[in-house]
């Protein structure tokens, strides 16, 4: 298997586009207002998108741009548009407070998280001065910060958001260290059609009318 | 044996197909049935043919069996016939009593069928991204099942089950993606780094660093669908809310599919990296399965909540099991996988059978069953001594063996400590259970509340008819207790599968047959 340097141009921009994504995870973190995190989500997966790009031109690998375009058209554009219109416009649903811990505390614990993501994947796991070196544990703090984001909102559409951001950690890890991964695009598709059924069934459920009450905190009637 | 292979993975499609032609409950149910008979008696042929020559092997690894997929194999299409046959009576009821509509049983047929098929397709693929798909489809088609009751508790369980596994199923994903890599010196062409049989024949090139992540996240990944602690929370919800032939599913099948797969990935770390740091990961989670189990088995409240419990319990002995490795050890987790399938289907079964006469699913609302209706009562109590491990019943034979086997490998802590907790374990789930089964029946006239509340509100209107009428309601025949089913064969045909899933486990407590045991034995080497 080929190794991009992280000094080759393709190499550069990978480990660009992986600060960003994480940075991005960081804003969908700290957003008190739900159509920011929705945006950042997006905005999170059109950089994807342009990093899968990245790797298939250096590769030359035609899963890779067909998961590029699916990247950008259904992670970058319809889920945040049906995510906004579902919540902001026929709910009227702006402000996302229901967060479970206050906001410092999660960004702390997402300071924390990526330095863990440091040093578990650093040593001796990935080949030196590869552009994987660089961008995996980026993508392993991505993985991190969106399960933190699915504990801490009590949202169950910004749940599934996190959800989401943790899926664009792993492919963002997939497409730099194993960009011959031969399941990448059926993976892709696949988890795709999960996100939209999921959306499709807070669409069609009692959930909504639920979400229609400001917070899915009321969704606790289960415990123990 | 590729024929076959195909039949067991499709079999379960009759169930969709009736239901989607628009067959009623019992026909639907019927044609199911059918399909898990199929299933399981194709699957002891392919089981008979692999445990006497080769894997079978073909579709560029896409199609992958050997003795291991074939016991699961079997085992997951023995839940699926009883559950099956459990489905009849048990929808058919509920469909007689109005409470599901017609396109909902509709929907539980043909999300059964596609479950079951994807859980069967899943063990019979070497190609780990596609277990990972299949794994994550079948995801999908339960929590239909558990959401298809449609209030707004099953539907918040649905999306309780369907976003925490899906976030576990990626986190697979992730350790996929690592033990690919760690195949990246043999240069394997590309689906080749993915295929299991393959994997297995160059262990010695793996990259060791990275085999260690990607066992780790196979199992806190495939560990959610399994229930390990702490990623079980769906858990007991789904289990409670869908219906209980599907519960039965849930517990007896869904999990053994995400252990299959964890196993898929310990022979690897077996194989590599010695038993060491496998067995340290398994005895962790294995443990802390086990003593959050047994601890919230203490709590009374719903029994299906109880169960689902002592399902994270099980899972918790089968991966503590799996961690003492050893022939010893991993023959006895085998034998668990298939008891515990067994006892688990029976007791979810007859817990539908229990709410539809009750109309609770709380055990404080359930005493007196024995007396009652002395079939459900007799099978909830052999059912809870099964599942519990008491003698004659098959899980006695394999827990007794998962003893023996950490006695002989290492510290006698780790088995006196499972001794210890199986004890909190009996302690708690006997003590719901007696309650249940001891005790006169419900007491008969008990006024229906809002009757009362209607005389009540009209009296300050000084109508004198509607006291009269409250004696009348007072009088009325006790409806806790009217049967749910509409006619004899409906009552015999709840006791079926009960029964049959019961013979089983006391034919495995006294007796293992030769050909069982030549098939556990050699799964247990495939694993390592």
């Amino acid at each position: 298997m080929q190794y991009l340097s992280n000094s080759s141009t393709a190499g550069v921009l990978l480990d660009l586009s992986g600060a960003l994504i994480l940075l991005l995870a960081f804003a969908c973190l700290a957003s008190k207002l739900f159509n920011r995190y929705v945006a950042y989500y997006g905005a999170q997966s059109v950089v994807l998108a342009f990093a899968a790009g990245v790797s298939a031109a250096a590769f030359h690998s035609t899963e890779l741009w067909i998961l590029a375009a699916l990247t950008l058209a259904v992670k970058g554009i319809a889920i945040p548009v049906a995510a906004r219109r579902l919540l902001v416009t026929r709910l009227a649903l702006k402000r996302d407070a229901a967060m479970s811990t206050g906001l410092s505390t999660s960004l702390v614990a997402g300071g924390a998280l990526t330095a863990f993501a440091y040093l578990v994947t650093r040593p001796a796991l990935l080949p030196q001065g590869s552009a994987a070196a660089a961008v995996v544990p980026l993508s392993t703090a991505v993985i991190l910060l969106g399960a933190l984001a699915m504990v801490v909102r009590r949202h169950t559409v910004a749940q599934l958001i996190g959800w989401l951001i943790v899926e664009n950690g792993v492919f963002l890890g997939a497409i730099t260290l194993v960009a011959t991964f031969p399941f990448i695009v059926e993976a892709g598709i696949f988890l795709d059609i999960v996100a939209g059924v999921l959306i499709m069934l807070v669409f069609v459920s009692g959930i909504t009318r639920q979400l229609a009450q400001a917070s899915a905190a009321e969704l606790r009637e289960l415990r123990g | 044996m590729t024929a076959l292979a195909v039949v067991i993975a499709l079999a379960p499609l009759a169930g969709p197909a009736a239901a989607l032609a628009g067959a009623r409950a019992r026909l639907a149910g019927a044609a199911q049935a059918g399909g898990g008979a199929a299933a399981l008696g194709c699957a002891i042929a392919l089981l008979v043919t692999l445990s006497g020559g080769r894997p079978l092997q073909g579709w560029d690894g896409f199609l992958y069996a050997d003795t291991l997929s074939g016991f699961f194999l079997l085992t997951v299409a023995a839940v699926t016939l009883l559950a099956a046959l459990g489905s009849v009576s048990y929808i058919g009821a509920q469909e007689d009593s109005g409470e599901l509509g017609g396109l909902q049983v509709r929907l539980y047929y043909t999300f059964f069928g596609l479950f079951a098929a994807l859980m069967l397709g899943s063990l019979e693929t070497g190609n780990l991204g596609l277990l990972f798909v299949l794994v994550e489809a079948s995801t999908l088609a339960s929590a239909a099942l558990v959401g298809l009751e449609g209030r707004a508790r099953s539907l918040e369980a649905a999306w309780k089950y369907i976003i925490i596994s899906s976030l576990g199923v990626t986190i697979a994903l992730a350790g996929t993606l690592f033990l690919f890599y760690s195949a990246s010196a043999l240069h394997p062409a590309s689906n080749l780094g993915l295929t299991w049989p393959y994997l297995i024949a160059h262990a010695p090139a793996l990259a060791p660093q990275s085999l260690r992540l990607a066992f780790l996240l196979a199992v806190v990944g495939y560990g959610t669908k399994v229930g390990l602690v702490p990623m079980h929370t769906w858990l007991p919800d789904a289990h409670a809310e869908a219906p209980s032939p599907a519960s039965a599913m849930l517990s007896a099948a869904l999990l053994n599919t995400g252990m299959y797969a964890i196993i898929r990935f310990l022979a690897l770390a077996n194989a590599r990296l010695g038993t060491t740091y496998p067995r340290a990961v398994l005895l962790s989670f294995g443990f802390a399965s086990i003593l959050i189990g047994a601890l919230f088995m203490v709590r009374k409240g719903n029994f299906k909540r109880l169960f689902a419990y002592s399902s994270v319990e099980h899972m918790g002995i089968i991966a503590v099991a799996l961690g003492f490795g050893g022939l010893l050890g991993l023959y006895g987790a085998l034998l668990q996988v298939l008891n515990h399938a067994l006892a688990k289907t029976v007791l979810f079964l007859n817990s539908g059978d229990v709410s539809l006469r009750y109309k609770t699913r709380e055990a404080a609302g359930v005493t007196g069953l024995l007396a009652a209706v002395p079939l459900t009562g007799g099978v909830l109590l052999l059912g809870a001594f099964a599942v519990l491990g008491s003698p004659p019943f098959g899980v006695f034979l394999s827990e007794l063996t998962i003893v023996r086997a950490g006695f002989a490998h290492g510290s006698p802590a780790f088995p006196l400590l499972l001794l210890a907790l199986l004890g909190v374990a009996f302690f708690g789930f006997a003590r719901t259970v007696s309650a249940m089964v001891t005790g006169p029946p419900p007491a008969p006239p008990s006024p229906v509340p809002e009757p009362v509340l209607v005389g009540h509100t009209a009296a300050p209107d000084g109508q004198a008819a509607v006291p009269a009428a409250a004696p009348a309601v007072a009088v009325a025949p006790p409806a806790a207790l009217a049967s749910p089913y509409r006619d004899r064969t409906a009552v015999a045909a709840t006791a079926v599968p009960l029964l049959l899933g019961l013979a089983a486990l006391l034919v495995l407590g006294l007796w293992i047959p030769a050909g069982l045991d030549t098939v556990l034995r050699q799964a247990a080497a495939v694993i390592g």
